[in-house]
């Protein structure tokens, strides 16, 4: 089972895609604590759109069984699991963690 | 190169309800101009070429859809266009339409076109570039009696056209819809003939469509030239 490094690492490497399409002035801060919804996100909403993708599929071909980041549950989390990379991390990990 | 053949050569085109119809005249059209088609449809494949690649896939079910895409992504990393073209038709008046069929129009119609769009254009994100063209129809504009469901589906695919055009354009993703005409097909043969009949008078260019004028207009729409044209609806005959 993919273990919270793995997982950070997926999420980072996300970020790191969006850096990718930016340009060197509009870098993203990318780390732990990057805020991904909410107030202070860094993201806009096609990116952050374009992070869960890529976190999804990342993810499920990992574990090799399909996650879903976008469901009933995902969004009616007292915390969003999009607050940032550390919530992320937890929410994917609990996931992972329950049965298939 | 003609139009056509530049629109399609080196490309991926996925095609829903490729078995027959119109989806098998746009897949056979597709490969004689030298693109790869890859077909949805819940049966077998009719088509034999060495660049069509068919999945069966029920377009109505969205888990369906995701295994077709997780199957499909073993031949391609992408998809360059999409065809949501798989539709199913009961007319009948809406008082008496049995509550079955309409939910399999909704769910093959336009939820299928979303699921569609939605596991394709994920894959268009990482090249930058794509085309969602669906099928629609003139019954969005004549409001035949017994199409309620069928129309109602049918006006709901331009607009889920119009959203994700809005969507999809930072990705250089383009979604239009082509409302066609009536077409001689399996489909069409259901309906009585003496209603088609009127509704073919009735239209400015009062004639079925042929083949090619569906081919021009899919050709337009998935050429590199059309990268600014997007959320438009384009109807044959007259239609407006």
């Amino acid at each position: 089972m993919l273990n919270q490094a793995a997982v950070q690492e997926i999420i980072l490497q996300a970020l790191n895609n969006i850096n990718d399409e930016r340009g060197p002035d509009e870098q993203l801060t990318v780390g732990l604590d990057t805020r991904l919804f909410g107030a202070d996100a860094v993201l806009d909403s096609l990116s952050l759109v374009s992070v869960i993708v890529d976190v999804e599929a990342a993810v499920s071909d990992a574990a090799g069984r399909d996650i879903s980041l976008t469901d009933d549950r995902a969004m009616s989390q007292s915390v969003s699991p999009f607050t940032d990379v550390n919530a992320l991390t937890a929410y994917i990990l609990l996931l992972l963690s329950e049965p298939a | 190169m003609s139009v056509a053949a530049s629109a399609y050569a080196g490309k991926l085109t996925l095609i829903t309800g490729s078995r027959r119809g119109v989806g098998r005249l746009m897949a056979e059209h597709i490969l004689a101009q030298g693109g790869r088609v890859a077909g949805f449809a819940r049966g077998e494949s009719t088509i034999d070429h060495p660049d069509y690649h068919h999945f069966q896939v029920d377009i109505g079910d969205p888990a369906s859809v995701q295994q077709g895409f997780a199957q499909l992504k073993k031949v391609s990393d992408t998809v360059h266009i999409v065809i949501n073209n798989a539709a199913v038709l009961t007319s009948q008046y809406a008082m008496i339409m049995p509550p079955a069929q309409a939910q399999a129009m909704l769910n093959t119609n336009l939820m299928g076109a979303f699921m569609v769009s939605r596991e394709a254009s994920k894959m268009m994100r990482k090249a930058k570039w794509g085309r969602i063209i669906n099928i629609g129809s003139m019954a969005v504009s004549l409001e035949p009696i017994g199409d309620s469901m069928y129309a109602a589906c049918k006006a709901g695919l331009a607009t889920l056209a119009n959203v994700m055009a809005k969507e999809l354009a930072p990705l250089n993703v383009t979604c239009n819809t082509l409302g066609i005409t009536a077409i001689k097909t399996d489909m069409l043969a259901q309906l009585p003939q003496d209603k088609i009949a009127d509704v073919i008078a009735g239209l400015p260019l009062p004639r079925f469509a042929e083949p090619d004028d569906i081919f021009n207009v899919i050709d337009f729409l998935a050429s590199e030239r059309s990268a600014y044209i997007t959320a438009q609806t384009i109807y044959l005959g007259g239609v407006n």
